[in-house]
């Protein structure tokens, strides 16, 4: 079909989100997008072998084929435990809420 | 007598073989009654109109089962280039839709996000970045303030901050005309 695929790149940060489009051969993986977006040379903190990316939401190997229209995304690590919030909440007696908002 | 009657008939004929090409070769897909009010309308598909997005509204107002005054992102400005649209009335803002408030969008306090992806799930448009475990970010420039991730997400970590008027946000103004007297200023 089309010889390229047209994807966007995003690594968001929370002062500053960074999009970009690129137009790659078919057939390009997630590794060549992360590179060729020029995001590593301006963020050293990206990291190939032990960053975590994926494609809309869903984490993914660095070596899966990109499709059309895909969005690449460079995730950062949480900042909180999950485990620990959890127990938190549990301790406050809280109610856990889990899809979304029946909780009133 | 025969003559004119057959130039009449080719006549015709040429005509309507010309028009039936011209309604196949130039077709407009959809009604574009519904692509002009969609574009008038704020994209924000917060669903505050009652429909599950602004498509859904401006398809409703084309054929007339939806009012034009249902849009609380839009606001007054909206209405009122709705009404220039359609030829209506202007007319105040529904209450029971919602209240007119500054643009705004999400952000996420990272020192309380768990990850949990359901705030990306309740995004309509995208904008926020983030995976199962993974810390979630709001892209500003996709955010369209329409609030529905704040209810879903469980340590009510997102915030609605108003975007701060720049050179890149800042639109020329229409001139500004009140539909009712300012209250309190009655003389």
């Amino acid at each position: 079909m089309t010889d390229f695929i047209e994807i966007q790149v995003v690594y968001a940060r929370p002062e500053r989100q960074e999009l970009v489009s690129l137009k790659l051969p078919a057939g390009a993986t997630l590794r060549q997008a992360v590179e060729a977006s020029g995001l590593m040379q301006k963020y050293p903190e990206i990291d190939l072998a032990t960053g975590k990316f994926g494609l809309y939401a869903k984490l993914s190997k660095s070596d899966a084929v990109l499709r059309n229209r895909d969005r690449v995304e460079i995730y950062r690590p949480l900042i909180a435990d999950p485990k620990e919030v959890r127990k938190q909440r549990a301790a406050e007696g809280k109610a856990m809420k889990k899809g979304g908002g029946a909780d009133e | 007598m025969i003559s004119a009657i057959l130039v009449m008939a080719l006549g015709a004929i040429v005509l309507g073989a010309a028009l039936g090409y011209a309604s196949i070769r130039f077709k407009v897909e959809g009604d574009p009654l519904v692509e002009k009010i969609d574009a008038v309308l704020p994209q924000t598909q917060c669903g505050q109109c009652g429909f599950p997005g602004c498509k859904p509204y401006a398809t409703a107002i084309a054929k007339g089962e939806a009012d034009i005054n249902q849009c609380p992102p839009g606001g007054e400005e909206g209405i009122r280039k709705l009404a220039e649209l359609l030829g209506r009335e202007v007319k105040p803002l529904s209450e029971e839709h919602g209240v007119e408030k500054p643009k705004s969008a999400a952000v996420i306090d990272e020192n309380l996000c768990i990850g949990c992806t359901l705030c990306i799930q309740a995004c309509p448009v995208d904008a926020i970045v983030g995976a199962a475990k993974q810390m979630h970010t709001v892209v500003e420039r996709l955010c369209t303030g329409c609030e529905l991730c704040l209810p879903p997400c469980p340590v009510n970590c997102i915030a609605m901050v108003p975007i701060a008027e720049s050179v890149d946000t800042w639109k020329w103004r229409y001139p500004v005309f009140r539909m009712m007297p300012k209250e309190g200023k009655a003389a």
